[in-house]
């Protein structure tokens, strides 16, 4: 494979300039999509592709904040859902909010904090708590990690799935303070065992009362504290900012955001991610700028990011409902989602989902394509509000394998190979009586073929 | 064609003949393209892997419940002497594992007393990535100790899929491997293909892989999916076939690890010839309220245990299966102000099953002499390993864990 050439940093940090060689067109335009969102339909594929790919790019970084339009809307279904106190229901709002948004950078990379400052409901239990944590990492998603970093060492969700609702200096508790530089910040191996049992004395006082943060100054360890190598009378805050502003943050942050949105399995070798380290730097940790760099980048349209990432359960699912303009019963989604192993407001563990290859096994094989059946048999599932033959007639679409050239085109980063095609057409040719049943068993084994599962 | 329940003769017939169709045999995961040939012996050992995630408190699982440093540092969750159950003059189970003293009294539990690594690390993912790995951090890591035990026996004994994780957690490290894929079976129910037409889904998606994928690399993302989703095709015909009908006049308990064990236990009962289970149990994380939670999750764990060593003696497979349960890490030994624990290091690990060595083996780790705060290992997790490598499943231990270790009397034959 390309990886196991040196990819040299300069070239893939430089935008990337269409040529006859490289070009930008509508299969580029959609890896974009896949990517920086959930995946777009046949004209907003076929608008971007008569524009620049940096006009597409500068505008999904600069829709860095919901219309208030849609926020409206958004947050009043959230909070009909609220009102049963389940979180499972909110992750519904959640799956509502990534379909819809017409702000898709802001909504994946909501999803990435997630993950990456993960938090279970199944351990906090208050649904409005974690859509307060939710409302938070959108807020802060393409903003300043400093501030998104501070809000979360005082989110009651957070603190309550760390254990600290309620630190105090007798004794204090050890998980934030220890996820805060291994999970959070700085990556295992940059900080020692006595970093961990220092900084956790600067949060003691630290709790959570009627729902609320707020700091019990009796429960502070007032002392001295000696945390990477500095010393000092440290508070919560004060150790939060000494961690974030440690050199080895923005790289930390940087390869992350890298393998989530350019390639799970390239070496990010310290070479090739301190170009963008280097722009979170020198932009004062700000994450839009870094994303604005590595999705207008040679290396983002490069063979060595496309087709280089294994669909989460997220981007497969909304990924066919956004690049066919369907709609269903999010509540269902939700759950599915679940199923296969990405149910949001319920990650796995503190280390969130690890994506690539993890999301794969025997058994969220066979739930990704069940998952699929369950939403295309449902009749309430529409596209563009209408059935799905009425959808692709509107799209010059008539026989199977016209059909098979449209999934390709909005939804595949590969093509489907020869063998599986000339299956479906023998089984899918004549599309019988029935087309819309047939259509849909079509578009149930496309999105269950190993090459769908390519992003 | 996979409609009717088939015997497994006729599984592995219909298996080999469907890529015979198709013209592409050699393309079938090995594990089912070899079955054929040698599906007859009965009688492997097996071994079925417990995993506590999040860190186990092994000072209150295993307690020195004479010592007076154990209550003065836990003065809320220091277990009641009069509760421990006594199994010497200095140390106890938690009073949660009724059934598991019980299976100890009858001669099937071997308890090995402080285990851990030089130098531990408290991170519950790199600390688990050790003892999945069995190297540290600054070596590579492409797979997991089972894995590579797997490797071994593939070529030489064939048969059903070599390993099955039970679970809907990700599938753990340990069952990495560079050539075999292991199944991963979340609710029975669900493994299967659903609607209008399954069979021919089946065909698609069990059948042909794409020149291409037959020439790309191991690593490459496709050959990966396509692997992956034969795979899954295959092994959920032969999981829910050999899971029909099964009596047994065990009651196992209402729990995730109750029914797993139940499904683990009608497997072998069918014959199936996996040689390694892998199950894990979430939430012993307890840095708050630990008191509870704990013995409930040490009840669920002992329960779901004894069960299935009591189901398996009485169907007559008690001397072949042994039950190796471990956690990442033990917890600190001072609990903390919340009423809960937090990382620690060296912890207990227990072995269940006809073929062992019954009663408590190793050194008891001294409350008096820490590291940290935290128990000192006496017994390296490898070297427990490197017990049931040999003794067990009859191989050599070296090549799998990268190193020679010593083993222990933990096998009654050894």
């Amino acid at each position: 494979m390309a990886e196991d050439l040196t990819i040299d940093p300069d070239w893939a940090w430089q935008p990337f300039t269409p040529s006859d060689s490289r070009q930008w067109d509508h299969v580029a335009a959609a890896h974009l999509y896949r990517r920086a969102g959930f995946g777009a339909d046949i004209a907003l594929l076929d608008g971007a592709a008569r524009r620049s790919p940096r006009d597409v790019v500068d505008e999904l970084v600069s829709l860095n904040l919901e219309t208030s339009e849609f926020r409206s809307v958004a947050d009043s279904l959230a909070q009909t859902l609220l009102a049963g106190g389940d979180p499972m229901k909110l992750s519904a709002a959640w799956v509502y909010r990534m379909l819809f948004t017409p702000a898709q950078l802001l909504e994946k990379t909501t999803l990435f904090w997630h993950g990456h400052f993960a938090t279970g409901a199944d351990k906090v239990k208050d649904a409005s708590m974690m859509w307060r944590q939710n409302q938070l990492l959108r807020r802060h998603a393409l903003g300043d990690f400093h501030a998104l970093t501070q809000a979360i060492a005082k989110d009651p969700a957070m603190l309550i799935y760390l254990d600290s609702a309620s630190n105090r200096k007798s004794h204090p508790n050890e998980n934030f303070a220890r996820e805060l530089m291994e999970l959070f910040c700085l990556g295992e191996g940059h900080y020692t065992e006595a970093d961990v049992v220092e900084l956790a004395r600067c949060f003691t006082g630290w709790e959570i009362r009627n729902n609320r943060f707020r700091k019990n100054r009796y429960q502070h360890d007032d002392g001295e504290k000696s945390i990477l190598g500095k010393r000092g009378v440290f508070d919560g805050e004060q150790a939060v900012e000494i961690v974030i502003s440690k050199d080895d943050v923005p790289r930390f942050i940087c390869r992350k955001l890298a393998r989530y949105f350019i390639a799970d399995e390239l070496q990010w070798t310290d070479d090739l991610i301190d170009v963008p380290a280097r722009t979170m730097r020198d932009h004062g940790l700000q994450i839009a700028p870094v994303l604005r760099q590595m999705l207008s980048s040679n290396l983002f349209y490069s063979a060595h990011a496309r087709a280089r990432k294994i669909k989460s359960p997220v981007e497969l699912v909304i990924g066919m409902l956004r690049g066919l303009r369907g709609t269903t019963n999010s509540q269902r989604v939700a759950q599915g989602l679940r199923a296969i192993g990405q149910g949001l407001f319920y990650p796995p563990n503190v280390k969130g989902w690890d994506g690539g290859r993890a999301w794969i096994n025997s058994s969220t094989v066979l739930g990704r394509a069940n998952l699929f059946e369950q939403i295309l048999s449902d009749g309430n599932t529409r596209f563009d509000g209408e059935s799905l033959t009425q959808y692709l007639a509107g799209h010059d679409v008539h026989d199977a394998a016209e059909a098979l050239d449209h999934f390709e085109r909005c939804l595949m980063a590969v093509p489907i190979n020869p063998a599986n095609r000339q299956s479906l057409i023998a089984q899918f040719g004549s599309l019988g009586n029935d087309h819309e049943k047939a259509y849909r068993r079509l578009l149930h084994a496309v999105c269950s073929l190993p090459e769908f599962q390519l992003a | 064609m996979f409609d009717q329940p088939t015997n497994r003769r006729r599984f592995l017939y219909a298996s080999g003949s469907t890529a015979f169709a198709i013209g592409i045999g050699s393309a079938l995961p090995d594990c089912f393209a070899q079955a054929a040939e040698s599906a007859t012996s009965d009688g492997e050992r097996i071994l079925v892997v417990v995993q506590l995630s999040g860190g186990n408190d092994g000072l209150n699982t295993l307690i020195p419940y004479r010592d007076d440093a154990y209550r003065a540092a836990r003065p809320t969750l220091a277990v009641p002497r009069s509760d421990v159950l006594t199994i010497d003059d200095d140390i106890g189970f938690h009073p949660s594992l009724r059934s598991i003293k019980d299976l100890l009294d009858g001669g099937q539990v071997a308890v090995v007393q402080g285990v851990g690594y030089e130098n531990p690390n408290r991170s519950h993912f790199e600390s688990m990535d050790i003892w999945h790995s069995c190297v540290r951090k600054d070596q590579r890591r492409t797979d997991g100790w089972i894995g590579r035990t797997l490797e071994r026996f593939t070529s030489a004994e064939g048969g059903d899929v070599p390993a099955l994780h039970l679970g809907g957690q990700q599938q753990p490290f340990a069952l990495a491997s560079q050539s075999i894929r292991v199944p991963t079976v979340k609710e029975l129910d669900e493994f299967q293909i659903r609607g209008s037409d399954p069979a021919a889904l089946r065909r698609l998606l069990g059948g042909s892989p794409s020149v291409a994928a037959v020439e790309a690399s191991d690593d490459d993302l496709l050959g990966f999916l396509q692997s992956s989703t034969q795979n899954a095709i295959s092994a959920s015909r032969r999981v829910t076939e050999a899971a029909q009908g099964y009596q047994t006049e065990i009651d196992y308990p209402e729990s995730q690890l109750g029914r797993q064990m139940r499904l683990v236990a009608q497997l072998i009962n069918a014959g199936m010839k996996t040689r390694v289970y892998y199950l894990q149990l979430d939430g012993f994380d307890t840095h708050a309220q630990q008191d509870a939670t704990h013995a409930i999750l040490l009840r669920q764990w002992s329960d779901a245990v004894s069960a299935l060593i009591n189901d398996l003696t009485a169907q007559g497979h008690g001397d072949r299966v042994c039950v190796m349960t471990f956690s990442e890490f033990g917890r600190r030994v001072a609990e903390n102000a919340s009423a809960g624990t937090d990382h620690g290091a060296a912890g207990p690990m227990f072995l269940c099953g006809g073929g062992l060595h019954a009663g408590l083996i190793g050194t008891t780790p001294r409350l008096d002499d820490l590291q940290q705060g935290d128990l000192k290992h006496t017994v390296d997790f490898r070297s427990v390993y490197a017990s049931v490598l040999k003794d067990w499943l009859g191989t050599d231990p070296d090549p799998v864990l990268a190193g020679h270790y010593d083993t222990l009397p933990l096998f009654a034959g050894a």
